[in-house]
């Protein structure tokens, strides 16, 4: 009965956009996710090709999925990102949502203690074939032997450029592409001619109130060298020269002041789009939402490139990556609901194109292949990401501790508040004792 | 009923009254205190019990097969060079906030003990940031904060100065923190202080005013040690109060740069439903019951010796 | 209050006073206009940078994005629910408690009222881990009393009223029990009346406190129909919010921020009164 008046109440609540009439005689089914909210532009969007960035493709998709569908309806809850406390706590009351973003990072610590649905025979059933997933994304979502979320995307580390401040700094060869450095050398050489041309850090970073710069940079650096710093996923291994290495790089970076310093996030993103530096080191979502930005006047106009990670090591161009993706949550789940929930689950797999217009890299490999996606501006600079992304090996529990905690590390050596060595031994001690206490 | 026998007076009066209340013990009179005890009983004696017997398990959230660990983790908490940090990170706090909300506080209360317009309007405004929630004021906070777009960093290049990182310096993040939390509730030592000033007798003052004393002595000699009891509420409150420092932090630095602002309320939480090991988290959680208590003992003595003097 | 101001009142020296006190006034103020100026940009201008915020364009959209679909209303209402749970619960077992602390006798009173002291010692985070095991294992939360309950547990009012109740001179119940009233109808006809002071105070205290909890809500509250203001407000500041809307989150904290503020505004003489109420105590 209670459970009855709250749905109903926040039915009334939703109104809004969705048409609560009709969900009467619809299976509800709620849906917890990130991405933000912009239901004041997208509100009413049921026209994905309408739609742009994250926010507006997944709220626009889940809008179509409630006008089509004869069968269900989507309950969108929208929460902080990444939003696993809450979750956590949630599942721990007994009432999750049924069906959540999750970034496969995070599946294992969620699937080990059966909290998830297995969902082999759902997908076989309704027909998704497997096979068709990218290999990031099948490993991404497969947990000992069995499938447990459906991939959304397979997310990246990567450059964003300027081209009109490249240009100026002469960075440019004759085919109007950047010219990128190939060794650490080359870097350090580029971006202090960058500096001396226009007077402005050749790197933009979110230095601050994040961790995600620090351990994806620094994650991605070691690939670079083929540091295997998993090689036990019960026990990290940071004491290479290769981790020191990387580490000694990033704090040159800061103190040879070559990077923007103290930006959070929203900082480091409008900075870019503002022209203050020439390198945005960041994730494949900001791809779509700036190449709009280069459609405008201002310092990115008909200047904007995206190129994956430069290979400054010569070990491998492999990159940090991961994917979100959507977990069926272990509760009492009639099988109207379950239905509901693979039918939407086969909604966002159909139209996974439509989201791998925010920038991210779709997990279909038909996708990837058609032309459709191969057209989209700059993904033919990126393809190549699709095979280099790389996960931490499945095995490692608490993913998500883990990189907050040698974000926080590898943060405080690269802005000098601790010196290299220190942060290393203090990233690997805290990582093992974390581990040696996670199930 | 019960035999009254406390005056002479009383006592013929109850005998007239075989129904109505009686002055003396009865375990009905228990039914007042129940209701209340209940909830104490439940909701605090018992968590808190639990909670201790929860330190002693190696438990995780969603695995039943907790063992008893005995004071395992109290000896990784003694360990954990995160921990000792937030411990020190929280005593740091409490010691640049409570001097600054008993100054503040007094001195507004001081320069706004008047009767006139003005002053109730200026006491309205740095009373008004209290009824913000911690969310608003550190969203307030981080536009303020905010190093590229932010306003302190637009008016200090507006001076020709290198704005400063506040809330990712580690030096400042901690100060940025107690800047807001007095910001957002100085309101609430400004109106005790005020209405202990109010309290004070004005012939005091008349006295001190015939005697031509300065301002500066009539302050020391006749406010001062009026308001002594008030001064240490205000200390005890806030001691307490900011101890329990999670919000602001969460929000603002998550505890960050390198572990500059972490307070223990917020690695008990990051323990908890982060890391998923409550045994762990119910550990720290008692460590911090135990610094608030002996504070709070170390304080009701202090106040009783001074008091009394 | 008059002849301090009078006495003390040495013209020059107050106006001085006065003066820099409005200036650090404004300096107060300063951050809630900034914010205030921001939520009327439109959000693409901020992604660029907030320098733009003193000239045109302005915009209401912000505003206008709320009514129509942010949940801001609904977790006002929670909040609303919680806070005023909250205080009509903590007002009612305190002067039930207080009353019977400082006048109804019965065997071990003493020891129990100096065990409730104790309590005021055991701070809510210490417990709050073993609390959200208790109301898990119950399946009570998301639910407006998994959210009030807890508050109800603070000693401080009960503290607070024991005070009050002692202050209040004995022979006027004594008066009341010669007219052969039962305890309950002395507390509740004679003596409670004589608290409303005190009773503004606590129930300020304990609105405002519930009002502005976080972490107590943060951990029970987790289905987003269920949020308070508190924990809304907090799920919006993403960093997608802030760098793509950021002008809809800041007019969500103004707007957010504006009923109690409004409330405060009106009550604030009382409010102000009953503050001072506590230092007396």
């Amino acid at each position: 009965m209670r459970k009855l008046s709250t749905v109903l109440l926040a039915g009334l609540v939703v109104t809004a956009g969705a048409g609560a009439a009709l969900a009467a005689d619809k299976t509800e089914i709620s849906v917890s996710r990130f991405f933000g909210a912009c239901e004041a532009d997208y509100g009413s969007v049921t026209d994905v090709t309408k739609a742009n960035g994250e926010c507006g493709i997944i709220t626009a998709l889940i809008n179509k999925f409630n006008a089509e569908s004869t069968t269900t309806t989507v309950k969108p809850e929208i929460v902080e990102w990444p939003g696993y406390d809450q979750l956590t706590a949630r599942i721990r009351s007994g009432e999750p949502p049924v069906i959540s973003v999750m970034h496969e990072a995070v599946i294992s610590d969620y699937s080990s203690r059966g909290l998830l649905e297995p969902l082999d025979e759902d997908f076989a059933k309704a027909g998704i074939d497997v096979n068709d997933m990218t290999d990031a994304a099948r490993q991404g979502v497969t947990k000992d032997g069995k499938i447990y979320a459906m991939p959304f995307d397979t997310h990246t580390w990567l450059w964003h450029i300027n081209l009109n401040l490249f240009k100026q700094a002469g960075l440019v060869d004759e085919a109007g592409k950047p010219i990128l450095p190939k060794s650490t050398d080359e870097l350090f050489a580029q971006a202090a001619q960058f500096k001396e041309k226009t007077g402005k850090p050749y790197f933009i970073s979110t230095l601050a109130n994040e961790t995600a710069f620090y351990t994806r940079t620094f994650d991605t650096l070691l690939y670079q060298q083929n540091a295997d710093f998993f090689a036990d996923p019960n026990k990290v291994n940071f004491s290479s020269p290769e981790a020191k290495g990387a580490l000694q790089l990033l704090a040159d970076i800061y103190s040879k002041d070559l990077t923007t310093k103290n930006q959070d996030y929203a900082a480091s993103v409008s900075s870019f789009a503002a022209g203050d530096g020439g390198v945005f080191i960041c994730g494949t979502w900001l791809i779509d939402t700036y190449d709009q930005e280069a459609k405008k006047d201002g310092a990115l106009a008909n200047g904007y490139a995206v190129t994956a990670f430069p290979q400054i090591y010569p070990g491998s161009p492999r990159v940090w990556a991961d994917g979100h993706s959507w977990v069926l949550l272990k509760q009492d789940l009639s099988d109207a609901q379950r239905a509901s929930a693979i039918e939407f689950m086969k909604f966002l797999w159909d139209n996974n194109y439509e989201w791998s217009r925010t920038g991210h890299l779709p997990i279909r490999k038909s996708i990837i292949d058609s032309d459709q996606f191969k057209n989209l501006p700059h993904r033919a600079d990126i393809a190549s990401l699709a095979v280099n992304g790389t996960a931490l090996p499945s095995a490692v529990k608490r993913q998500f501790s883990i990189q907050d905690i040698e974000g926080e590390e590898v943060g405080s050596a690269m802005r000098g508040d601790k010196s290299v060595d220190q942060a290393l031994t203090d990233a690997e001690t805290r990582i093992n004792e974390l581990l040696a206490n996670a199930k | 009923m019960t035999d009254v026998t406390l005056s002479p007076g009383k006592a013929t009066a109850a005998v007239k009254r075989p129904t109505g209340a009686s002055i003396g013990p009865r375990w009905s009179n228990a039914l007042f205190v129940a209701p209340y005890l209940a909830f104490y009983l439940a909701l605090l004696v018992y968590p808190l019990f639990k909670g201790i017997w929860m330190s002693m398990l190696q438990s995780d959230m969603f695995d039943d097969t907790s063992k008893f660990a005995g004071l395992a983790n109290y000896y990784r908490l003694f360990n954990d060079k995160v921990f000792i940090g937030s411990v020190w990170n929280t005593i740091w706090f409490v010691v640049m906030t409570v001097p600054a909300f008993v100054a503040i506080g007094l001195l507004l209360a001081l320069a706004l003990n008047r009767s006139d317009r003005t002053s109730a309007t200026l006491r309205a405004i740095f009373f008004g940031t209290s009824v913000l929630s911690v969310t608003i004021v550190t969203i307030i906070w981080k536009m303020m904060y905010m190093p590229g777009n932010g306003a302190i960093a637009g008016i200090m290049r507006f001076f020709g100065m290198e704005p400063l990182a506040f809330t990712t310096t580690a030096s400042l993040a901690l100060p940025a923190i107690a800047i807001t939390t007095v910001w957002w509730i100085i309101g609430l030592p400004m109106m005790l202080f005020l209405a202990a000033l109010q309290q004070i007798p004005g012939e005091l003052y008349e006295a001190a005013a015939l005697d031509n004393a300065s301002r500066w002595r009539s302050f020391w000699s006749i406010t001062m040690p009026s308001i002594r009891r008030t001064l240490l509420v205000v200390v005890i409150y806030e001691i307490v109060a900011q101890f329990q420092l999670f919000g602001q932090a969460l929000l603002l630095t998550q505890g960050g740069p390198n572990n500059a602002s972490r307070p223990i309320v917020l690695f008990i939480y990051e323990q908890g439903f982060r890391s998923w090991n409550l045994g762990y988290a119910a550990a720290a959680s008692e460590i911090l019951f135990i610094i608030m208590a002996v504070a709070a003992l170390a304080q009701f003595f202090a106040s009783r010796k001074r008091v009394e003097e | 209050m008059a002849a301090s101001e009078r006495i003390v009142g040495r013209g020059i020296g107050n106006k001085v006073i006065l003066a820099s006190v409005v200036l650090v006034a404004i300096v107060w103020m300063l951050p809630i206009a900034w914010v205030l100026i921001l939520s009327f940009k439109p959000n693409s201008e901020l992604m660029i940078s907030t320098a733009s915020a003193f000239h045109p364009p302005y915009t209401l959209k912000n505003y206008t994005d709320i009514f129509q679909t942010s949940g801001v209303f609904r977790w006002l209402w929670n909040s609303a629910v919680v806070s005023v749970g909250v205080t009509v619960g903590i007002l009612i077992l305190s002067s039930l408690a207080g009353y019977g602390f400082a006048r109804a006798e019965f065997k071990g009173r003493d020891v129990i009222f100096i065990l409730v002291l104790l309590g005021l010692a055991v701070p809510e985070q210490a417990v709050i881990i073993a609390r959200h095991q208790i109301f898990s294992d119950l399946k009570m939360h998301n639910t407006y009393p998994a959210i009030i309950l807890p508050g109800l547990s603070s000693a401080f009012g009960v503290f607070l009223m024991t005070q009050y109740f002692k202050a209040i001179p004995k022979d006027i119940d004594e008066a009341a029990m010669l007219d052969n009233a039962s305890r309950f109808k002395i507390f509740w006809k004679v003596l409670l009346p004589l608290t409303i002071p005190a009773q503004a105070t606590l129930g300020i205290f304990s609105f405002l406190g519930a009002w502005n909890d976080y972490l107590w809500p943060l951990i029970s509250a987790t289905k987003p129909e269920m949020f308070t203001i508190t924990v809304g407000i907090a799920s919006t500041q993403t960093n997608f919010a802030q760098s793509e809307g950021l002008g809809f989150l800041m007019a969500q904290a103004i707007f957010a921020g504006l009923p109690v503020f409004v409330v405060y505004l009106f009550f604030q003489k009382y409010i102000v009164r009953a503050v001072a109420g506590a230092a007396i105590t």
